[in-house]
């Protein structure tokens, strides 16, 4: 989760995120610059002493700035179209969850080999344990194998919600009606966070995401744990 | 015949040439924007007009006496011929002005009664804030991030060193 007065991204948690990560960082080091370059113009301008500032005609500069912007252009797209199309890859995911939006809770339904689903609210502030973070906490995680290829299909039952963890790089809408899939990998073992990303109604912000990677051993005994439960 | 006579009278230089004649019909009204105006930039050096229009008599001998040789006119004359041509100098229409200390001061101002509505605003309409705000809840937190391994890359348990239990310097 993130820290506060946390100004960058969490650390990664998937490939696609840490993908995101370097691009992030190529992307906002081109918007700096040239927002240093525009600011040093615009001072440079108002602090002349020169009095003839009003030049008509030049080829050559119109040259440098319709072809310097296209080549900058190229160099943001490319990485950001590889990145794209590295989302969508065939993958062969060893475990399919779908996690279905209901206002105001997710449910998570492993569906592969036995039916085992559960709902996951948000534990409200009063019912805290000491240490937990607010607003951030689910009674029920959503558990899975760590360094395994996962399929999540995301859906809602009423109205629009979003499945977002962005330590994974996830976001993807739930629609009702309608089933998105999205895929990840998560490289470590660990508790990770996010919050609905679409405005549902009151309790919008109250219903959070846990995904909890532990290794395969563990993710069993949880299953077969959860089975015996419902 | 009007259009003629009107004609003769602009190639008198009696009305300004921007006059439009509308042939048969008389002369459009002309207005103040559309004859040449005086003005002081610096991007722009040479005005339209000259600054006085209707010259004093010294003023008119001294022009006259500027149809002559240059040399003969003594400093004063020189001054005031270019104060018939140009309202200000170069250097009175670059200088600044003292604005900027009012502005800033006002700033402050506004800056320093926002403070205050937010004080009164924290004092008087909000709430008091969830315990999970507390010190001890807060350490019991932090305490809890470190123990999780949150964001061990770059983030905040990288900064944390777990051998000798205190932050890394």
């Amino acid at each position: 989760m993130a820290h506060p007065s946390q100004l960058g991204f969490q650390d990664a948690a998937s490939p696609v995120m840490e993908e995101l990560l370097h691009f992030h960082d190529h992307a906002l080091m081109v918007v700096l610059l040239i927002s240093a370059f525009v600011l040093y113009i615009i001072v440079a301008m108002i602090s002349t002493k020169l009095t003839n500032k009003y030049v008509l005609d030049s080829q050559e500069i119109e040259i440098i700035w319709t072809v310097l912007p296209a080549v900058i252009l190229i160099l943001i797209a490319l990485p950001s179209l590889r990145i794209l199309y590295l989302m969508d890859e065939i993958n062969s995911p060893l475990l399919t969850i779908k996690a279905v939006g209901h206002q105001w809770y997710w449910s998570y339904e492993y569906t592969d080999y036995e039916d085992l689903g559960f709902d996951s609210y948000m534990i409200p502030t009063q019912d805290l344990l000491p240490g937990q973070f607010r607003l951030l906490e689910a009674d029920h995680r959503m558990v899975i194998p760590v360094e395994a290829p996962i399929r999540v299909l995301v859906s809602a039952d009423d109205v629009l919600h979003s499945w977002a963890v962005p330590s994974l790089g996830i976001k993807m809408d739930a629609v009702p009606g309608r089933l998105n899939q999205t895929a990840f990998i998560a490289t470590r073992p660990g508790i990770f966070y996010g919050q609905c990303s679409e405005i549902c109604g009151a309790n919008h912000s109250f219903m959070p995401i846990v995904v909890e990677a532990v290794p395969l051993e563990h993710f069993e005994n949880w299953s077969s744990r959860m089975l015996e439960d419902a | 015949m009007l259009a003629t006579r009107a004609l003769r009278l602009v190639g008198k230089r009696a009305i300004s040439t921007s006059v439009c004649v509308r042939g048969g019909h008389g002369v459009a009204k002309v207005e103040d924007y559309t004859l040449p105006a005086y003005f002081d930039r610096r991007e722009n050096p040479l005005p339209e007009i000259r600054y006085v229009q209707t010259l004093s008599p010294e003023q008119a001998s001294l022009k006259e006496k500027e149809k002559g040789s240059w040399a003969a006119l003594s400093n004063e004359e020189k001054i005031a011929l270019y104060r018939i041509s140009f309202k200000e100098s170069f250097a009175e229409m670059t200088q600044g002005s003292a604005e900027w200390k009012s502005i800033v001061a006002g700033m402050f101002f506004l800056v320093g009664f926002t403070g205050l509505i937010v004080l009164w605003q924290r004092k008087y309409v909000y709430g008091p804030v969830p315990h999970t705000f507390e010190a001890e809840y807060k350490e019991k937190e932090l305490q809890r991030v470190l123990d999780m391994r949150m964001n061990p890359v770059e983030g905040f348990a990288s900064k944390w060193d777990y051998e000798n239990k205190q932050w890394k310097k």
